[in-house]
């Protein structure tokens, strides 16, 4: 009798081995995408020569005015976020969409603070002249790192359920402190105008 | 790995950056003169999208001047200088932050040299090299000081404001050094004394609680 040496043989083992890396791999993706997004923004904002200027929309008296409302709508639909999410998390009664609208609420308010982030880093750059000016640089840069974390960690199933309010805890604190040190700032400096 | 909306969202909004700032490099060109004031196309200022340092080939006899500000400080420390240069015409100011400053004027040679004037005698003679700095020599209330200025990225410069406070002529200048640092001076009717710090972003600043706006200096 002979043996067939191209018989099937016994599969490797079940690719039990893969499975720790890829729940690793689960944190570390967003993990290391935060910290390149911040990284990158914040060496862009330092390296590159601040133009000291841009573009400016009709009807408002000064870029950092528009800058200002934009931030301002940011900062509103960041607040729609948080009552939306305990909302999802049912600790206060909501709607049935109100999923859908956290979901979208988030989309706005992100969508809305990419302009402002733009001009920033293209006009002024990275500064550190000032307490409230180096602060607001370092969350400014933190906060699309850590929103990139949260939109990735969404993708992923089975997370603790700390991880996405904790997350999410972060980019709202970060886009809190952001709009106090810049919008709050020119509004009482520059008073309410438009 | 299932919910494609969150990419979708990243990736909207990386769009939305890239595009607004193509849309800055592009039609910003124009403002892009480091102050906010609006002036009439020079020369000097090219018409590539991104803002180049570099002057374009400098010819050996006619040195191409480039609008821009530099601030620095004097050898020995004691005091900052800052110059901006628009179309070939200088301003410089000198200011130790308590008592001592001037007010300087002139034009930018060919070769990059200027000579600069103010009150009293005051002379301000410097050379711009390779389009980064100015260094010279500075003869200011009886002081003979030299110096170098490096060419000074936003919001570094020299600012200047004028207003009358309470009936009391007040005239404030600032220079803004590279890393922040502000040294400047406020007169009151001709008592000069350290000034109060400006916002370098929009030049706001309180003097004997007026609210006044430092806004660059230009010749």
């Amino acid at each position: 009798m002979t043996v067939d040496p191209n018989a099937a043989t016994q599969g490797f083992p079940s690719p039990e081995p893969v499975r720790p890396r890829a729940g690793a791999a689960r944190y570390l993706v967003p993990a290391l995408v935060a910290a390149a997004v911040a990284v990158a923004l914040g060496v862009y904002g330092r390296v590159h020569d601040p133009a000291g200027t841009a573009f400016n929309i009709a009807g408002f008296s000064s870029t950092s005015a528009v800058k200002s409302w934009l931030a301002t709508t940011a900062f509103f639909f960041a607040l729609v976020q948080l009552v939306s999410a305990l909302m999802v998390y049912g600790k206060l009664p909501g709607p049935r969409w109100a999923s859908k609208l956290h979901r979208w609420s988030g989309r706005i308010a992100f969508l809305v603070a990419v302009p402002v982030a733009v001009h920033c880093l293209y006009a002024l750059g990275y500064q550190t002249y000032e307490t409230r000016v180096l602060w607001h640089s370092i969350l400014g840069c933190f906060f699309f790192g850590v929103f990139s974390a949260k939109m990735l960690l969404l993708r992923s199933e089975r997370l603790p359920g700390w991880l996405l309010p904790l997350v999410g805890g972060l980019v709202f604190t970060a886009l809190t402190l952001i709009w106090l040190t810049s919008a709050l700032w020119f509004f009482r400096t520059f008073g309410v105008t438009t | 790995m299932k919910r494609p909306g969150p990419l979708f969202t990243l990736l909207a909004g990386l769009l939305l950056g890239l595009f607004m700032l193509s849309l800055n490099a592009t039609t910003g060109s124009e403002a892009v003169s480091s102050t906010p004031k609006k002036k009439p196309p020079t020369a000097a200022a090219s018409p590539a999208p991104t803002k180049t340092t570099t002057p374009p080939s400098p010819s050996p006899s006619r040195v191409s001047v480039p609008d821009a500000s530099y601030a620095g400080r004097t050898d020995d420390d004691s005091s900052a200088v800052a110059v901006t240069v628009r179309d070939r015409k200088a301003i410089a100011y000198f200011c130790d932050g308590r008592a001592k400053e001037s007010w300087l004027k002139g034009d930018v040679k060919d070769d990059g040299s200027m000579r600069l004037t103010g009150k009293n005698g005051d002379v301000l003679n410097g050379t711009l090299k390779e389009g980064k700095r100015i260094s010279g020599t500075a003869d200011v209330g009886g002081g003979h000081y030299g110096f170098t200025a490096d060419k000074a990225k936003k919001p570094g410069g020299l600012y200047r404001a004028t207003a009358t406070v309470r009936g009391a002529k007040v005239d404030g200048g600032w220079i803004v050094l590279p890393g922040g640092k502000q040294v400047g001076i406020v007169t009151r009717d001709g008592d000069p004394q350290a000034a109060p710090v400006i916002d370098p972003e929009t030049g706001a600043v309180t003097v004997d609680g007026q609210q006044l706006t430092a806004r660059p200096a230009t010749p």
